[in-house]
Formats: structure tokens, C-alpha cells, sequence
């Protein structure tokens, strides 16, 4: 590894300041199970690397109307506050579906969005929940809708000395109802083939009513950045959820993917399984109204 | 023959649960590997592997290189004596001419830490001439191809030819024939700790090398052929070995180069692989493409079998290339089959270098020759597992290729498994249809499957067996392994053993078979095994044969040292050594458990202090009785015990996705005696995780002769929430010749998993997949050809 030098400011203020004193050759260090892996290979080879670890704050997790989720909370911690199990199930979930025990120690939420890899598991379930990014830097404070986050693979429009601070997820009907599922080749320690995050608004609140108000579908690892099937989404807003709308949708989904052939699969595969996996949770959320209503 | 004269129902040690005598070292820490080690001085040493496939080396420049601060010894080829080495004596340490493969060693650096060996190494220019490269064995025999080596007349390496009665014409009295053509992945060991040598010269020029080989003698000699120097001031040693799986059957360039870096620099160097360079720089598993046809009689007797297998053995020639001796083995003697041919070609191309792996031919093999079983039953009608009990080998016969099967306990092993897996339920699991549980990684096979007529998941059972060898293997013109055993003053027991231990547990096996010859305790007893300097001479640890003949060494030597003991305990106690028994740590009048006794440490003592006194030893060698196959025909009884196995599995396909789970396994084998049952248990369950991960998803993906995997991350060994419950049953058939009845159990375990995995597949869904790893996308793929298939279009 490359020397650098390391630091651990107490406060973003003074993280930011290094940052852009740094000028494009600092980076910051959350959990570092992507951060270090690349610095161990020579990928990156940052001269300063800026600790958020003392930051007070990062870590919360607080339900006000809207969640308010901190950058540095690790997935372990998703997996076991009560607020995330109750009210944002999707994102325990997601969290328990990701790598293993000891990287979700250590890794974060907001670790796992500024990476931007196009596979990260938690970009499409937030994307669904339509959450919004806070970013601190040198210039001050702004707000940043997730959808307009990512620019390309590894590419947010973090600039050098911004940190994301903390995620603001509204909260309703849907997000108890959003649900993500992920394509990988083996039960732990994999990377999404394909991850499919989806998540519904019915119209009325009454028992049975499938109209759908408004829906969002977040496909993962088939485009540089996290996509969003906005003509998929098109044909169910409005509309019934039956299973006529939930297999076209599930259908234009897949041709909104704009997939590659890899290692861990070919372009064919991962578009079949954006249809299988769009349509599969769609059902399981038109099932579930079926049977318990809202 | 061994005389048992210990009462099977009464063993004191043997059969027992004992825990391996590292366990606790291992399991806190304290256990030394080599990656651990460190010597005063010690330098790290470091490759450039060339990274072009097929070229000739004009001009290596090293001199910024040598100028790097910490750096203290550079070579090349140029710069070392070049000795062919190898099975195919076709391989250097550092290439001088021309490189044949991207993974080949260029240039090794030393120096006093990683960052100025990596900073070395990238300042080390090479200019090559490129030449015309061969990604395949297929495109290496086409007429005019290039030669990966010069000196031969062709690429062809090797053509193994085999046959017994008259396959040609034998399938003109077939009833029913299947014909298939299969594809076999290149894969890889990936050993929990990489490949590793420390080496350091003394100052009479002689080489002491820790390694993680599993053949320390060959080694030696290997060794002093790459280095053009005496064997005898050769010395290895093993540390903890942090597993190996065929991995260390071989020398490879980073050993000898290891050496050449300690000669240059007048330091210990160590040359610890990364664990990218494990997956691109050790050899692999050869990729196999074979085609096989076989025929049966209408009342389901096999009657014919033709196979010809092309193995792509890469730039160099390893032991590797003595695979299809096995693949044979499978394809002619796994059942009675009257005509048989087999021909495989072994082929150079510019791809990696290939080497050995457990099971050593025969988890492809079995694949093949399973699947068929399965396919010809089908066409008989017959059910897999009647048609497998009519052709399955007896005890006491011999097969047309020579082997004499003495215990084989395959009827036992296949009755068991599928009375377990509930066999009967096969015609009617597939037709279940079960709904989608939406964690996909959660389902067990425990829940009770929900009906449900829209749902994706399908389930299905499939069978398959294995022959291994499990009495040695003679490959070399020796299979002999050395062992003394000596009892000091104080009672402890040591064993010097040649075998090698790499994880899998033979030396405490070895430690019970000891006890319980000399009736104490496991605890009483050491092994020491590690040192080429110590320890009695041995073939090294391969073909499922260290509990075996290391275990009749062990056996031999240890009864010495018990008739020694006995003779003078008679003449202490004034009766017939005959009437002795070694029992609890005493020796005593045999049946008279509350009789007096003396302890045998006692005895020991007397021995050593009086007037002709003598040390208490004893050594054993164990050749097994067994011959090299014929040179023309191939025949011949090569290993002393057979060891049989049948494997049943429950499986899930999810039809949407095309992706397969294993729901439960059932593995019965045929072991002879359990030395350790926990042991046995341990080999089979690990054998069938290699085999789940050869089946669904492992798989070195090599284009143009590049590794495009390398990471534990996209090279998929299933993890522990991959695997199912095995249930493991241990059919014990006391063998003849194995020490207190024992055969060989060490790669077994994974030579029927994945064949099994694939007639479930087939049960469950009706595809066949003849090529692996049956990934979610293949099998997705194939489902959907048979769906349009279905519709006629
Ligand atoms: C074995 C293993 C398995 C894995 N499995 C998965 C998996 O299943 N799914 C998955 O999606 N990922 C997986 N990962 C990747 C990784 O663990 C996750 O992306 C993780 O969430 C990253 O978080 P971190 O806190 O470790 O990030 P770090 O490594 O600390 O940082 C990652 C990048 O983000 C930047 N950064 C971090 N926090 C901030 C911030 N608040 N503001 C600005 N920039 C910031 C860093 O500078 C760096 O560039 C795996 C990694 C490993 C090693």
C-alpha cells in the first residue's frame, strides 16, 4: 500500500476542510471494506484518508415523520434496530443479504451509496423508498434526491471534499409493503447478478383495493448506476395490480435494462431475471393485499 | 494378510471419536503454518509472470529494477542454470527462451518487504516476440498448428489407449444405446492457505526448504533437478499445512525459484503466494471434453462403453497428466461392463498449466459415466437404482482391467442411500409443485412444501456412485511408505511416520492405530512427520492412501515394538510372552484384567537400564502388493482395496430463475473399518462440498488464456449456508489388507456429488446438463430450449 497520511477529525466541518485541502487526493473512510480493498491493489492510491469514525451524529437512526438515517450506520446496525424491522423491513432484510457477518460489522449505509458500484444492494431499495441524500462540504449543506445521485460506475456527484452526512426516507404505506430481492450465485459472500427493488402505493386503504396509486421499480447491476424502470413503473401507476399489468410491467422492465455480459453473468441472463424477479415480488405484493388487505 | 488378533467388537482407540491431536492449536492459533514463519534476515520474494501467452523472450532488463532501495537479489532466466523439471520434464524455474502461457515466471525479485519486491517487479522490462497462441487442445492438434514446446514433433502429449473385449463391434449387440457429448470446467483447489516456500543455504551449500508440499521426498529429488544439485543436501520440512487437495502433488517454479532468490541474496526468502496468484498461478484441474457412448442389454445388463477424452493440459505436463488412469478406471470397473475402450488424448496448449486434484480424474468421470447410468435406465425402463444393483462389482472378483476387488461394500452403499433419501418418493417429488419461499436462501428441506399448482419450484432425487481407490495407488514404481515407532523412558509413544499430514487428520489416525497396538492412550503417543531429515522415506500424500500404507507401516512397527515389550514383560513375570496382552497402559496376562501387571513404561525402563540393554523401536516399511499398470494395456491391479460409495440428493430447481439447491445429501461409503468415524465423516462432508461447488458453480473462466476470475468473490466454493444437511453413513466391510480393516476414504467424498446433483436435475425438471457448472443460467437456458422444443417451433 501506498503511504498517506492518516487523519480523524472530530467534526464534518473539519473532515470536509481536509478533504478539499487535499484536492481530489483525500478520501473518506467509513467502514473501509471497499476503501481498503482498492488501496491494497494500487487501484486507489489516496494521499490522505479521513476517518468519519469520531464524527458524533453519523450513526443514527431516528423516526420523525421521515427517517433520518446516518451515513455511517452499519449494516448490522439496519439489521437489528427495531425502528428499520418495523417500519422499513425492506432494508433489514436487504442488510441480512449481504455479505457476511463480520464485513456487516464494519460496512455502511452511506459507504455502500458513495461507492456507487452499480451492484450495491442498498441503492435500489432506497431508491424505491424514494429517499433523499444530505451532503456537507466546504460550500455548505444540500440535499440531493437518491435518483439523481449516481452518475456511473464508482461516480456520485460527491465532489472531492463532500460527505454524505445522512439519508431522509419518507415514510408510508409503501414502505412496509417494498421489498428488494437479489440475484447471486451463492446464499453469502456474493455480488448481485441482478437486484430488483420494488415498492407500491394502493389508492384507498380499504381491504382489497389493488389500484395502484403509484409504484417504483429500482433495478440494480444492469446499467452503470442503479436504474429506475420509469415505463414499467408508467404502467402500473393508476392501474390494477393483477397479473396482466404485474407481467407487462415486469416485461418492459427488462427492456428498460441496459445489461453487459461479465464474469458473473451474461446480459441475456440478467435481463431474463429482471422480469422473473420485477414480476415475482410484484406478485408476492398483489398476493399479500389479497390476503390481509392493507 | 494381517492376523488381527484384537477382538473387533473390543478396540480400546480404534472406531473412536478421538479429536485430532492439533485440534486446539488449530483451533486458538497457536498451530504454526508456514505463512507464520520468520527468520532472522528472511527477504520476501516475488514473480513476474509474463502475462502474454505464446512468445519468445528477446530481452529482459533488470537494472532499475536492481536499484530499487531493499531490493537484494534479481533474476532471469539468463541469469540461472536452466534444468528441465517436471512429469513432462518439459518445465523451467524462470523461462529464458520463450514464455508458453501468461502465468509464466519471467523474473523473481527478493526483497526486504512486499512494497519494494512489487515496486522491483514493475520496473523489470521485458520484450517479447509474440507468437501465435492455442486456447484449446482442439485448436492445438489441428494440422500446422504451432508447437508450445519445439522440441516435439507435435502438441500431442500423451494418447492413453485402453479396451477390454470388443467395444467396436459389441454395440452391434446392444438393445439400447446413449451417446453424449460433455464439457468439464477448469477448477481449482483454492486451499485455505496459499502455497508457500521458505528456503535458506547453509554455508556448506546445502538447501533446507519448509514447504507446503504433500510429496517432501519427490520434492527433493525434483528440487535437485531444477537446481542441478545432490538431493542429499536437500532438506523439507513441513509446517502445519493449511490443506493441499492435489495442489502439492507436483514441483512447480515457485519452489525452485524460491531457492534460486535464497542462493542470490545469501538470505532465507519466503515466497508466499497472494491469493490472486493461487487462482492464476497454481495448476488447475484439467477442462475435459469427452464424448462417450454406452450400450445395454434389453433385461438391463451393460454390455459396451467407448470414451475419448481430450484434456487440455496447458503450457506444461504435471502429474496431472496421469489422470485419465483413473478416468478409465471409473469408465471400465465401476460396474461389471464385458467391452470397454478408452482413449484420451493429453494435449500442450498456450492455456494455464494443469495439475493434479482430489479424486484425480474421477469427479469427472463419474459425472459422465453416472449421468449415462441414469439415461440408460431410463430407456430400459428400469429404475436407476435396480439397474446400478444388477451391474454393481461383488466382493472377491476381478474386472476385466485387473483390479482385484477384495471388501466392496457398493450394493450396501447404494440400498442405504436410497432407503434414506426415501427413494420411493422419486416418481412423485418432481410432480409436487411448491410455492416460492421469498427468502431465496433460506429454504431447508425441513419445511414442509406448500402445494401450489402456479409455483416455479420443482424438486427432484438423483443417485450416484463411486469406485476409488483405497488401498494406495501404485503410480510410482514404489507406493512404500517407512514408519519407527519408539518408546521412551517416561512411556510417550513416538511415531516418525514418512506420511505427510496437509489437514486431513492421517496423523492422528495414524497415532490410534499406534495405541492400539500398544494398548495406551492416544495421548501417549507423537507423531512426528514433518522433516525429510527425520523422518522415514514415503511417496507423499495422494490417492487416498495415507491411512492405508502409512497406517500398515505404522501397524508393523508398532507390533515390533509390542512383541519387545511382551518378550521381556514375560520374562519380568515369568510366563509366556503368548499369554501377554497390552491393554489400559499395562501388559498383562490376557483375559485377567484384575490380574497383576506392570505398567509398559516399566517395562520400558528395565529394558533400557540393564547390562545388554537395547533401545525400544521399531520400524516397519509397507509395500502394498500391487503392481504398475501394463505400460501397453493399461491393466493391472494398481491399488491393494477399492473403496465404493453411493451418494443420493434432494434438490430444488427454481424455474424462473434456473438456479438448483441442494436440500439434503446422503452419503454412504464403503471405508473398510472407520480408524476415526468423525474422520470419515469429515472427508465425505468435505468431499461433497467440493462436489456442490463442481457441480453448480465453480468454475476457472479461462478465454484466451487468461483467468478472469481470480477472487474467492467471482471463484464460487459454496459456503456454509450452500450446503445442506449430509447425512454420512459409514458401511464398514473390514478389508483384508488395510490396517484393522480400513481403506482409503480421502477422495471419495466428491466423485459422485455432482453426477447425483444432475440426475435430480433431470428427475425434477427433465433436462440433462452435460456441461458444469450447471449454473442458473445454463440450466435457465436449457429449460428454455425444452419448452421450445415442446411447442415444435
Ligand atoms: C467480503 C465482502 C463482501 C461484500 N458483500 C457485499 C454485498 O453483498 N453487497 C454489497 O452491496 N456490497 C458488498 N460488499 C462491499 C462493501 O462491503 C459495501 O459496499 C459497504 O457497504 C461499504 O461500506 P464501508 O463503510 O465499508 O465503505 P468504505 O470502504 O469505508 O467506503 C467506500 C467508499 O465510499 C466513500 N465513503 C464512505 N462513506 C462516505 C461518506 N459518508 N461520505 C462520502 N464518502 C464516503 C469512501 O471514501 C470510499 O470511496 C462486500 C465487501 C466485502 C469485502
Amino acid at each position: 500500500m501506498k503511504p498517506f497520511t492518516f487523519f480523524s477529525p472530530r467534526t464534518l466541518a473539519e473532515a470536509s476542510r481536509i478533504l478539499a485541502d487535499h484536492n481530489g487526493n483525500g478520501r473518506a473512510l467509513a467502514g473501509g471494506t471497499d476503501l481498503l480493498i482498492r488501496m491494497k491493489r494500487g487501484q486507489w492510491t489516496p494521499r490522505a484518508v479521513v476517518s468519519l469514525n469520531r464524527i458524533a451524529g453519523l450513526n443514527e437512526i431516528a423516526l420523525n415523520g421521515e427517517l433520518k438515517l446516518g451515513a455511517r450506520v452499519t449494516l448490522n446496525q439496519l439489521i437489528r434496530s427495531p425502528i428499520i424491522r418495523e417500519y422499513f423491513p425492506v432494508l433489514a432484510a436487504t442488510a441480512r443479504n449481504m455479505a457476511g457477518v463480520q464485513v456487516r460489522t464494519l460496512a455502511t449505509v452511506g459507504g455502500n451509496l458513495c461507492n456507487a458500484s452499480p451492484s450495491a444492494d442498498m441503492s435500489p431499495p432506497l431508491m424505491a423508498l424514494n429517499a433523499r441524500a444530505v451532503i456537507v462540504g466546504a460550500a455548505g449543506e444540500r440535499v440531493v434526491s437518491l435518483d439523481e445521485f449516481f452518475v456511473g460506475p464508482g461516480k456520485s456527484v460527491l465532489q472531492s471534499d463532500e460527505i454524505l452526512r445522512e439519508l431522509i426516507v419518507p415514510y408510508n404505506s409503501r414502505a412496509a409493503r417494498a421489498s428488494y430481492k437479489k440475484l447471486e450465485h451463492r446464499a453469502a459472500m456474493d455480488i448481485a447478478m441482478v437486484g430488483v427493488s420494488v415498492a407500491v402505493e394502493f389508492q384507498k386503504a380499504e381491504f382489497g383495493n389493488r389500484n395502484c396509486a403509484d409504484a417504483r421499480i429500482v433495478l440494480g447491476a444492469v446499467a452503470p448506476t442503479p436504474l429506475r424502470a420509469k415505463r414499467a413503473e408508467e404502467i402500473l401507476r393508476g392501474n390494477i395490480l393483477n397479473k396482466e399489468n404485474i407481467a407487462h410491467a415486469a416485461r418492459v422492465a427488462a427492456e428498460e435494462a441496459r445489461p453487459i455480459d461479465d464474469v458473473r453473468s451474461s446480459a441475456w441472463y440478467r435481463r431474463e431475471m429482471v422480469e422473473a424477479l420485477t414480476r415475482r415480488q410484484l406478485m408476492e405484493i398483489r398476493d399479500l393485499r389479497l390476503e390481509i388487505g392493507d | 494378510m494381517r492376523s488381527w488378533r484384537w477382538d473387533v467388537n473390543n478396540y480400546s482407540v480404534i472406531g473412536k471419536r478421538v479429536p485430532k491431536l492439533d485440534a486446539l492449536d488449530k483451533a486458538t492459533g497457536r498451530a504454526q503454518y508456514g505463512h507464520d514463519l520468520n527468520l532472522p534476515g528472511m527477504l520476501v520474494g516475488k514473480i513476474l509472470y509474463a502475462n502474454v501467452p505464446h512468445a519468445r523472450i528477446l530481452n529482459i532488463d533488470i537494472s532499475r529494477a536492481e536499484k530499487v532501495r531493499g531490493v537484494k537479489a534479481v533474476i532471469t532466466g539468463e541469469h540461472n542454470p536452466v534444468h528441465k523439471f517436471g512429469y513432462g520434464a518439459d518445465n523451467t524455474p524462470l523461462k529464458a527462451d520463450k514464455v508458453r502461457s501468461r502465468r509464466d515466471e519471467v523474473a523473481a525479485v527478493a526483497a526486504m518487504d512486499d512494497d519494494a519486491a512489487n515496486e522491483a517487479l514493475a520496473l523489470i522490462r521485458v520484450e517479447y516476440a509474440e507468437l501465435p497462441p492455442l486456447y484449446s487442445a482442439e485448436a492445438a492438434l489441428a494440422a500446422g498448428a504451432p508447437l508450445v514446446h519445439e522440441e516435439r514433433a507435435n502438441n500431442l502429449f500423451l494418447r492413453y489407449n485402453y479396451a477390454h473385449g470388443d467395444a467396436e463391434r459389441a454395440f452391434d449387440d446392444a438393445d439400447e444405446i446413449v451417446e453424449e457429448e460433455y464439457f468439464l470446467p477448469y477448477v481449482t483447489h483454492a486451499a485455505m492457505e496459499t502455497s508457500f516456500a521458505l528456503a535458506v543455504f547453509d554455508l556448506q551449500n546445502r538447501l533446507t526448504m519448509w514447504s507446503t508440499t504433500q510429496i517432501p521426498f519427490l520434492l527433493q529429488r525434483d528440487l535437485s533437478e531444477a537446481l542441478g544439485m545432490p538431493g542429499r543436501d536437500i532438506r523439507i520440512i513441513q509446517p502445519t499445512i493449511g490443506g493441499a487437495f492435489g495442489r502439492g502433488l507436483d514441483v512447480y517454479p515457485f519452489e525452485p525459484i524460491c531457492a534460486l532468490l535464497a542462493k542470490h541474496s545469501g538470505k532465507p526468502v519466503r515466497l508466499a503466494f497472494t491469493r490472486d496468484e493461487e487462482f492464476f498461478a497454481t495448476a488447475t484441474r484439467q477442462p475435459a471434453h469427452v464424448k462417450m457412448r454406452t450400450g445395454v442389454k434389453r433385461d438391463g445388463t451393460l454390455w459396451a462403453r467407448d470414451a475419448s477424452v481430450l484434456l487440455d493440459a496447458g503450457a506444461y505436463i504435471s502429474w496431472g497428466a496421469v489422470t485419465p488412469l483413473v478416468m478409465m478406471e471409473t469408465t471400465a470397473s465401476l460396474y461389471r461392463v464385458p467391452h470397454a475402450k478408452f482413449v484420451a488424448d493429453v494435449v500442450y496448449s498456450n492455456n494455464p498449466p494443469t495439475g493434479a486434484m482430489r479424486g484425480y480424474g474421477n469427479p469427472q468421470s463419474t459425472f459422465f459415466v453416472e449421468t449415462q447410468m441414469d439415461m440408460l435406465a431410463e430407456k430400459l425402463g428400469m429404475d436407476p437404482v435396480e439397474f446400478r444393483l444388477k451391474n454393481a462389482n461383488i466382493p472377491n472378483s476381478e474386472t476385466p482391467q485387473g483390479l482385484k476387488i477384495t471388501s466392496c461394500g457398493l450394493r450396501e452403499c447404494i440400498t442405504e442411500v436410497a432407503e434414506r433419501i426415501g427413494w420411493e418418493r422419486r416418481s412423485s417429488v418432481s410432480s409436487n409443485q411448491l410455492s416460492v419461499v421469498s427468502n431465496q436462501s433460506s429454504v431447508s428441506s425441513n419445511q414442509s412444501p406448500v402445494s401450489n399448482p402456479q409455483s416455479p419450484i420443482r424438486r427432484g432425487i438423483g443417485i450416484a456412485c463411486t469406485l476409488n481407490v483405497g488401498g494406495g495407488a501404485r503410480i510410482y514404481r514404489s507406493d512404500g511408505c517407512g514408519a519407527t515407532v519408539k518408546v521412551d523412558d517416561f512411556g510417550r509413544v513416538t511415531l516418525i511416520s514418512g506420511s505427510t499430514e496437509i489437514g486431513q487428520g492421517s496423523e492422528t489416525a495414524l497415532a490410534q492405530i499406534v495405541a492400539e497396538v500398544l494398548g495406551v492412550r492416544v495421548d501417549d503417543v507423537t507423531v512426528i512427520n514433518s522433516d525429510t531429515s527425520v523422518k522415514p522415506w514415503d511417496v507423499g500424500t495422494h490417492a487416498s492412501r495415507t491411512t492405508f500404507i502409512a497406517g500398515n507401516a505404522a501397524w508393523i512397527a508398532a507390533n515390533q515394538v509390542r512383541e519387545k515389550i511382551l518378550d521381556h514383560a514375560a520374562q519380568m513375570l515369568n510366563v509366556s510372552p503368548n499369554h501377554l496382552e497390552m491393554r489400559d497402559g499395562m501388559v498383562r496376562v490376557q483375559g485377567d484384567a484384575a490380574g497383576k501387571g506392570i505398567a509398559y513404561d516399566k517395562v520400558v525402563r528395565a529394558m533400557h537400564y540393564r547390562e545388554d540393554g537395547n533401545v525400544v523401536s521399531g520400524t516397519g516399511w509397507y509395500d502394498p502388493p500391487t503392481k504398475l499398470v501394463d505400460k501397453d494395456t493399461y491393466k493391472g491391479n494398481i491399488s491393494a482395496a477399492y473403496g465404493f460409495g453411493a451418494q443420493a440428493v434432494e434438490i430444488e430447481v427454481d424455474t424462473e430463475t434456473g438456479q438448483v439447491r441442494v436440500l439434503k445429501i446422503v452419503a454412504a461409503h464403503d471405508v473398510g473399518r472407520a480408524i476415526n468415524p468423525m474422520y470419515v465423516e469429515g472427508q465425505i462432508e468435505g468431499g461433497a462440498q467440493m462436489g456442490v461447488g463442481y457441480a453448480l458453480s465453480e468454475e476457472l473462466q479461462v478465454r484466451e488464456g487468461r483467468i478472469l476470475n481470480p477472487s474467492l468473490l467471482d471463484y464460487r466454493m459454496p459456503t456454509a449456508l450452500d450446503m445442506p444437511p449430509i447425512e454420512s453413513v459409514i458401511i464398514e466391510t473390514a478389508d483384508p489388507e488395510g490396517p484393522f480393516g480400513a481403506k482409503g476414504v480421502g477422495e471419495m467424498g466428491g466423485n459422485p456429488t455432482a453426477a447425483a446433483i444432475a440426475n435430480a436435475l433431470y428427475n425434477a425438471v427433465g433436462i440433462r446438463m452435460n456441461q458444469l457448472p450447471m449454473t442458473g443460467e445454463r440450466v435457465l437456458r436449457a429449460l428454455k430450449e425444452k419448452e421450445r422444443m415442446e411447442n415444435g417451433d
